[in-house]
């Protein structure tokens, strides 16, 4: 996970101290991967967004709260998993439209290859709909296990140290996330 | 249908999503591969959950663009980064017409190369038909002068006498010639002398006539009397008036 010579631990460090654009790295670091387990986990583009903005935001707040015996990936992805179903709660609570309304919305403006039929686009869409909703409708514990794996592309091991949680805890998880997902999108396919 | 909530049908499910995404070892993948073999759950389910790993992955891409590859850092990537998901594409003229294509149906392919083979024929003839145009004219200065057909069929004394012509009838209309019996050696001289009067009142009973036509009685008989107010010698009228009262 570490993307250059100075580790994240020693740019906290360096934030610590007061270096300006310490913490502007480790977020030029983090913040795809981030965004993608945002996306992942919330299914909007703007709730994503607004989930990883917050996530570096309070991860420069508790900057001085950073114990050094966690690496800094799983301190980001705690908070991010934490804003994430944070904010799930509050649109719950105040009745927002969630994941599934704003499938069909947002399959309008996927980036297609050029090459395929529109029936064939339409197929991608309407599949890619439902594994949205099938993947919304999982429980947090599972849905941030499956979308650590499938957006983040993390191995067992990062998700176990991320999560902190024991590697077959993990796998169980994604097994038991994928026979969910199998389950709502044969419903699909039927 | 299987319930959720029931356990695993086999005991390695676990090595089962550990080889699923290629994370096992080069032994745990050949032991995988004989349990494969021997285990009907766990090669459908094996089967299955590739199918839903296709299915987040085809997500995946379309969300936040198959080039997306969350390990890599951009190097021109700020704090506050663009976006992710690339939603717009620009595209040039060539690819949008080629994604046009693409995506429309035979029918509509063929009225559109249809309407452009139309389009380029009615240029075609437009083109010829403008550079035809200064040609010809071209052409056609010259012949008129030296061209024999494109002479003109009168000379120049058969046109002048055709004006001649023209401007005699004209002339003979608007000045036409006085009637013989106006211009009798008599008659004339002697409306001269009865005065204006007379020479208005003949005037006014044929004015726009081009052609004096000769009196008639009623009229003779009425110049007779006019000619009588004056006073002269009865002998030298034209004429006897034996029915006149005063006579």
């Amino acid at each position: 996970m570490e993307t250059a010579t100075t580790n994240d631990e020693q740019m906290v460090e360096r934030a610590l101290s007061g270096d300006p654009e310490a913490f502007g790295e480790i977020v030029h670091r983090w913040e795809r991967r981030i965004f993608a387990l945002a996306f992942g986990m919330l299914g909007r583009e703007e709730d994503a967004r607004d989930a990883t903005q917050e996530t570096f935001l309070a991860a420069f707040r508790n900057l001085r709260g950073f114990r050094g015996e966690a690496k800094v990936s799983s301190w980001l992805h705690r908070i991010a998993v934490n804003q994430c179903i944070t904010r799930q709660r509050r649109a719950k609570v105040r009745g927002e439209t969630g994941l599934e309304d704003e499938a069909e919305k947002n399959a309008a403006v996927f980036a297609l290859p050029l090459d395929v039929s529109p029936a064939r686009t339409a197929e991608k869409l309407e599949r890619s709909v439902a594994v949205r909703r099938a993947v919304g409708a999982l429980p947090p514990d599972l849905r941030q296990v499956v979308v650590m794996k499938e957006f983040e592309e993390l191995t067992f091991q990062q998700i176990s140290e991320a999560l902190e949680l024991p590697l077959s805890t993990v796998k169980s998880r994604l097994y038991t996330a994928l026979r969910q997902l199998q389950m709502r999108l044969q419903k699909f396919g039927d | 249908m299987p319930n959720i909530n029931e356990r695993p049908v086999c005991h390695r499910a676990e090595d089962l999503v550990t080889c699923l995404y290629g994370e096992a070892s080069e032994a745990e993948a050949k032991d995988f591969a004989v349990h494969l073999q021997q285990c009907d759950s766990c090669r459908s389910e094996f089967g299955v959950f590739q199918q839903v790993h296709d299915s987040m992955l085809l997500w995946r891409n379309e969300a936040l663009g198959s080039a997306f590859n969350p390990a890599v850092v951009p190097v021109d990537s700020t704090v506050e980064s663009a976006p992710f998901v690339q939603h717009e594409r620009k595209l040039t003229a060539v690819d949008a017409v080629r994604e046009f294509f693409s995506v429309a149906p035979l029918w509509l392919r063929a009225a559109t190369a249809f309407a452009a083979l139309l389009l380029c024929a009615l240029c075609l003839l437009t083109v010829s038909r403008l550079w035809d145009r200064p040609v010809q004219f071209a052409k056609r200065e010259p012949t008129k002068v030296t061209d024999p057909n494109t002479e003109p069929k009168y000379s120049q004394q058969d046109v002048d006498r055709a004006v001649q012509a023209k401007v005699d009838e004209i002339a003979r209309l608007n000045n036409p010639k006085p009637s013989p019996k106006i211009n009798d050696a008599t008659t004339p001289r002697r409306s001269a002398d009865i005065g204006d009067r007379n020479q208005t009142a003949v005037n006014l009973d044929q004015p726009k006539t081009p052609r004096r036509r000769g009196l008639n009685r009623q009229e003779r008989e009425q110049l007779a009397k006019d000619l009588r107010l004056i006073p002269r010698d009865e002998d030298e009228l034209p004429f006897a008036l034996a029915d006149e009262p005063n006579h």
